[in-house]
């Protein structure tokens, strides 16, 4: 009986002070839908089915479409235009029928009557430069649309075709049919831009010096839209800033440039013997031995001497490419070329950089070298990098393409630079040669959700950067001891959380019409991951799910859902409350410490223990009274006089009920009672992280999981019994939910120095 | 306040974005905050890098690199020449000049301190705010205040470089 009676009393306790606390109002509330944070996503996901699973993989009817190219390139360096003519051939894996095909026709956004500049706000600046007013006012914009010269079939015969901006509908002859096959030809040619005066992602960078340019070719070929499952045909106009959404298939790519031009680009250079110096391929078989540093295939000194004449020759680059979406090449007279080789899995992979002597010298120290370590760290966190090269091209952007992406950082005229621009230069080739993994080969849809490439690869990025300061330290400055990475850690993302909310979208939304582009696309998500794999999941289980997502998603188009619930799938955690708050809204972390009430232990009830034992008909001496510091029958005394089991009530059960081995084996009786009260003014529901601090200096850290506001979105209450004083209470320590007000997170409130005042005490120290 | 948040909505929306984003809009934010406690206006003015170091450059010393490491000495005093420069405060009618505690640099933001000493009321405050405005015709110049339990933010442009406020 004595069990039940213990039971019954604690439970009773319970009940009687929350009947206290919660006056219940005899006003109805009218009812409402499920408003839990941690509902289902039902609403939100597709409904799963035969061509991609519940679990979050490619079903047993997935299928997706393949386009091959054949392609003829020719550019004129002297009036930079680029020819081309192609053969395209598109197989229909598709169940359904096809009665025409959309091509991408990118270059069109640069068109003279493009819509791209008409959809931007403006207004008139009071003062401006000449430049800029000629620009704005006098000049007609340059005209860099493609020039379709003819569409036919592969017997010459004119094919229908209608051009709506940048997508181009080519009617068929003839209904495809699963599994059939369709070619046809395209002659075009089209204005290259210099990509430093009008922007861009593809064109060349003019040198006054010597009359020279670099090219770094990219969209420059009408490139077949995706057709899937989910939204047909991906003909969603390119507008200039959310990216692409491409088909796979091979390339056999014949590109003819002045013959003094060094080129790379996508795939496999098949007429190496045609193309290469004797002395070059000595030097290329030497850098494929060469694990530890790069080997230069041209010099500087070589390429200073070829930048200053013009060859009126020609010559043709060709390569080949198999499973890639894209196709991007670089070429100028102007390049150095470095190679080395690193080992991925049991595959030697060639790490290479193009640059001109103005990226000298840091160019020849780092490029190659964060390829390298690039390749390494992303093969860890998903699947070996299945390509033979990865080529960074020294250019003022960065931009991603199959197997060569292009990446600013130059020092000044006399080789100086900060470590602003080493850093950014590392960080930038990282980004990139990352984006090999996400989207090129997890090819996901990036005109529609830019975070599924940008997000995850700016989260691998962080773990590439502090691998790289780790496995190259003499890259780092003195000041640091770490890569100082700019995104990833959750303290980085506070300024825009707690931002201005008219301003911020949720990541959920299709990348055109995001505010704040960076923090939206590419910083939150990529933050969000890091504190899934920190802080909520850790590392294992998420290492295993990032990976497998990333395995089942190779060469294949993956969708959010397929990611998020993949995550779950293969880690048994339910994430469905991380996913709606942190992609689906803006909601933001502030939970804070409300209340810290004190109890002492004792066995003499005081008036309301009295009344309770009275109310529920209970022997007052069977029970264990908690007496509020401050209230009535509290003293000073009590406090250190007693543990639980001290208690007469106490020991007599513990006697009754416990062998002496099981009273052993006990935890140790705690004499400190705390009531303590977590609030949360912020709408994102997230691990409670606590540190409690002891009277004798010693801190233990408590994580209750986000489950425990699945009752209370605004607060929660927790008895903490201790052996020894609680002397402070801090949630979220360490900085790990991106809490954007730290004000609250103290008990007894601490009264921090402000950032002026920090900073003044330093610089007075 | 409309108006406000309409230009700023402009002033997100990127000229030109590319995969790895720089900052693509021109704007500075000084937060100027009134501690009575300590009879003491404080300011921490923020100011890209890249905009800053530009600036500094072209009016001052083709030399100059703006870095936590070797950096020149006279990095700062060009620093605090410019802002005393392009950077007016009047409180309660006159003219006060600021202390430069000094200046630090975090991500991609270069962080100014600067201190008005022995302020022990305020009637009135008048801030003009012109920084950048010599090179960069889109700059705009955000000032956030936090005095006397308010909160208030301006957004300067070089045809509105200033306002005033008065607490009675």
């Amino acid at each position: 009986m004595k069990i039940l009676k213990y039971f019954l009393c604690s439970f009773l306790f319970v009940s009687a002070s929350t009947f206290a606390q919660n006056e219940i109002k005899p006003k109805r509330k009218p009812g409402h839908t499920n408003q839990n944070k941690f509902k289902q996503l039902y609403d939100e996901f597709a409904t799963p089915n035969m061509f991609r699973t519940g679990s979050g993989a490619p079903g047993p009817a997935y299928y997706q479409q393949q386009a091959d190219y054949k392609m003829d390139i020719e550019i004129d360096d002297v009036n930079a235009k680029l020819y081309g003519n192609e053969t395209i051939t598109y197989t229909n894996n598709s169940p359904d029928e096809l009665k025409y095909l959309w091509v991408q026709l990118d270059q069109n956004m640069r068109a003279k009557d493009s819509k791209t500049p008409l959809i931007s706000g403006s207004g008139v600046s009071p003062a401006t430069t000449s430049a800029r007013a000629v620009k704005s006012y006098l000049k007609e914009r340059f005209d860099g649309g493609f020039n379709i010269e003819h569409v036919k079939d592969v017997n010459g015969k004119d094919l229908a075709h209608m051009i709506n901006r940048t997508m181009m509908r080519v009617e068929l002859p003839a209904v495809m049919k699963t599994g059939d096959k369709f070619s046809f030809k395209i002659k075009w040619w089209y204005k290259i831009n210099d990509h430093v005066k009008d922007g861009g992602r593809s064109g060349y960078e003019y040198f006054e010096e010597n009359d020279n340019k670099i090219y770094v070719m990219a969209q420059f070929y009408p490139r077949m839209a995706v057709y899937n499952d989910t939204e047909g045909w991906q003909n969603s106009q390119f507008w200039g800033r959310d990216e692409f959404a491409l088909p796979f298939g091979d390339f056999d790519v014949n590109i003819t440039v002045p013959a003094d031009h060094i080129l790379d680009g996508t795939g496999y250079l098949v007429n190496r013997e045609d193309v290469f110096t004797k002395d070059m391929m000595k030097r290329f078989n030497q850098a494929k031995k060469s694990y530890d540093k790069p080997v230069m295939i041209v010099t500087q000194a070589e390429a200073e001497k070829t930048e200053k004449s013009k060859s009126n020759k020609k010559k043709t680059w060709k390569l080949s490419a198999q499973m890639v979406r894209d196709f991007g090449f670089a070429t100028s007279r102007k390049f150095l070329w470095d190679m080395m080789a690193v080992k991925i899995g049991d595959k030697d992979v060639m790490a290479v950089s193009l640059y001109s002597k103005e990226g000298n010298p840091l160019w020849e120290q780092w490029s190659t070298r964060t390829v390298a370590s690039t390749l390494k760290s992303y093969s860890r966190m998903t699947f070996d990098y299945p390509y033979h090269k990865a080529i960074s091209v020294h250019a003022p952007m960065g931009m991603e393409y199959p197997m060569i992406c292009y990446n600013f950082g130059r020092p000044d005229k006399e080789g100086k630079y900060s470590d602003r621009t080493k850093y950014g230069m590392i960080s930038v080739i990282i980004h990139e040669v990352g984006h090999n993994f996400f989207p090129m080969i997890v090819n996901s849809d990036e005109r529609q959700w830019t975070w599924m490439d940008e997000g995850l690869n700016t989260f691998v990025q962080y773990v590439a950067e502090q691998d790289f300061g780790e496995w190259n330290p003499t890259a780092l400055s003195s000041i640091h001891n770490a890569y100082p990475s700019r995104r990833g850690p959750a303290k980085n993302i506070v300024r825009y959380m707690g931002g201005n909310q008219d301003f911020i979208a949720p990541i959920m939304t299709k990348g055109l019409n995001t505010y704040q582009f960076g923090s939206n696309a590419y910083s939150k998500p990529a933050t969000g991951l890091n504190m899934l794999r920190e802080t909520i999941m850790g590392r294992d289980l998420f290492d295993y799910s990032f990976r497998e997502y990333a395995h089942r998603w190779m060469f294949k188009h993956p969708t959010p859902e397929d990611f998020f619930r993949t995550m779950e799938d293969a880690s048994a955690i339910d994430l469905d409350w991380f996913w709606r708050g942190w992609f689906y809204t803006t909601d933001y972390t502030d939970i804070g410490v409300k209340e810290v009430k004190k109890f002492a232990v004792t066995a003499n009830p005081n008036d309301n223990g009295k009344r309770l034992a009275d109310r529920y008909n209970m022997d007052p001496n069977d029970l264990v009274y908690f007496v509020e510091e401050g209230t009535e029958g509290y003293d000073e005394a009590m406090k250190t006089a007693a543990s639980i089991d001290d208690i007469p009530t106490v020991k007599e059960y513990i006697m009754d009920n416990f062998t002496p081995e099981e009273q052993k084996a006990m935890k140790n009786a705690p004499k400190y009672f705390y009531q303590v009260t977590f609030n949360k003014p912020g709408g994102l529901v997230m691990p409670l992280i606590v540190q409690y601090e002891y009277a004798d200096g010693s801190k233990e850290k408590v994580t209750y999981p986000a489950q425990i506001w699945r009752f209370n979105d605004n607060e929660v209450s927790r008895a903490v019994a201790s052996e020894k004083e609680i002397v402070s209470i801090t949630v979220d320590p360490d900085l790990e939910t991106a809490d954007v007000d730290t004000s609250n997170n103290s008990w007894p409130k601490e009264v921090k120095d402000s950032d002026f005042d920090k900073f003044k005490n330093k610089v007075k120290n | 306040m409309k108006s406000l948040q309409l230009i700023l909505a402009f002033l997100i929306v990127p000229v030109l974005v590319s995969s790895s984003t720089k900052h693509d809009y021109y704007v500075s934010v000084t937060k100027i905050e009134y501690v009575k406690a300590q009879q003491s206006l404080q300011i921490i003015n923020q100011i890209f890098i890249n905009d800053f170091e530009k600036l500094l450059r072209q009016r001052y010393d083709e030399s100059i690199t703006l870095d936590t490491e070797n950096e020149s000495e006279v990095v700062e005093t060009y620093m605090q020449r410019y802002l005393s420069d392009k950077l007016k405060i009047n409180v309660n009618g006159a003219s006060v000049s600021f202390k430069f505690i000094g200046k630090e640099y975090k991500d991609d933001i270069t962080y100014c301190y600067l201190e008005i000493e022995n302020v022990s009321e305020i009637k009135s405050l008048e801030v003009t705010n012109r920084i950048l405005f010599d090179i960069f015709p889109e700059q705009q110049n955000i000032v956030r205040l936090k005095l006397l339990n308010k909160n208030k933010s301006f957004l300067l442009l070089p045809d509105k470089d200033s306002f005033v406020l008065n607490f009675d």
